[in-house]
């Protein structure tokens, strides 16, 4: 009887001080933040086409590499960095020294520096822990969505980038289970998906705008010249050129961000 | 510790490093407006770079895979699909494509 009660009144006084913290805490604002976030996970939602298979492929290398079930997820949980964790996987099958794999990975992923700033100079309703957060699941395709979005929410983009990250980690543990079963027709079909994800990103910008359209064009191709040159480093240097050369052929008035 | 742990605990901190400067600056810099307008640039020309020449790699011995992908693409996009179905439908065009090119 007093036992009953005693918990009767336990889970009462619980249940007070949740609504307690829950509205004065969080309160209304918890629910906007909470939309925008599902809203966010929504709109990730076609990257994760591309990243569960994409994850797979990465675990079956990084397990031929030697890689234990362990570190191969925690390589996507920690890095967080699509093509430079193949590189470095694919350096480790074939005996690279550690210092080789993190140089390589440095040089990979220092596109991050501009895709991160970018990202964090367009979000709103944010603060450093946030911000810091932001930055760890930022990688090509969270940056891409977002950056041509007309959205500024840091809580929508943290709904698309950690929708992705998530699963980029669940693809590593998949593959992980799956060894390589899936035959290699599906795998490599699945390539194409980020890309076919970028590509339909670009396009309405290009549809919408000649001038884009010329930069996207010129960009492309000094790329393809720059990577015979330049390896590794060439997708940063063209990102960077083709911006600067775009201040001069672009009007600002196409320009879909602008200060937001 | 081993050999990859080491590994994979050095490239986490060189990723980690380029993307959290910014998060911890950003809010103390005021850029000018021709930077802003490089900065949104980016986007477009990451993209570009991005796309080429990578897409022709997505099967290493069959080049104009990728480009039947990107093509594939780059319609529906026109046409205003939504970018879930422009994913799905291009893997399995792909898909397609892969159980006809044997007969050639």
């Amino acid at each position: 009887m007093v036992l009953s009660q005693l918990t009767k009144s336990v889970i009462c006084s619980a249940k007070l001080l949740f609504f307690f913290f829950y509205y004065n805490f969080f309160g209304v604002v918890t629910i906007s933040r909470k939309a925008k976030f599902i809203d966010g996970a929504k709109k990730g939602i076609p990257i994760t086409f591309g990243y569960v298979p994409m994850g797979i492929g990465y675990a079956a290398i990084a397990l031929k590499a030697g890689f234990t079930p362990i570190q191969t997820i925690s390589m996507s949980f920690l890095v967080y960095a699509g093509a430079g964790q193949i590189i470095a996987a694919s350096m480790a099958l074939s005996g690279a020294t550690a210092i080789a794999i993190i140089l390589t990975n440095f040089v990979v992923n220092l596109r991050y520096f501009v895709m991160s700033t970018c990202v964090l100079n367009q979000v709103e309703e944010s603060n450093t822990p946030l911000n810091i957060m932001a930055a760890h699941v930022t990688v090509d395709e969270s940056f891409a969505m977002f950056s041509l979005s007309d959205d500024s929410s840091i809580w929508i983009y943290l709904g698309i980038a950690i929708t992705a990250w998530l699963s980029w980690c669940l693809g590593a543990a998949i593959g992980v289970v799956l060894l390589d079963i899936l035959p290699v027709i599906v795998t490599n079909s699945f390539n194409i998906s980020l890309y076919a994800l970028f590509v339909a990103i670009l396009v309405p910008s290009v549809k919408e705008s000649k001038q884009i359209a010329l930069l996207v064009l010129i960009t492309a191709v000094l790329n393809i010249v720059l990577s015979q040159v330049l390896g590794n480093w060439a997708l940063i240097a063209s990102t960077l050129i083709g911006a600067v050369i775009g201040m001069n052929i672009v009007d600002d008035e196409y320009l879909l961000s602008g200060d937001a | 510790m081993d050999y990859i742990s080491l590994a994979i605990l050095g490239c986490a901190v060189v990723t980690f490093i380029p993307r959290l400067i910014p998060a911890l600056f950003i809010d103390r810099l005021n850029f000018s407006p021709k930077f802003e307008k490089f900065l949104n640039l980016i986007p477009y020309t990451a993209l570009a770079a991005l796309i080429c020449p990578g897409v022709l790699t997505v099967d290493s011995q069959l080049w104009y895979i990728g480009l039947i992908g990107a093509v594939v693409a780059a319609g529906l996009a026109w046409k205003k699909a939504p970018l879930g179905a422009i994913v799905i439908i291009t893997v399995v065009v792909l898909i397609t494509v892969y159980s006809i090119v044997p007969f050639f």
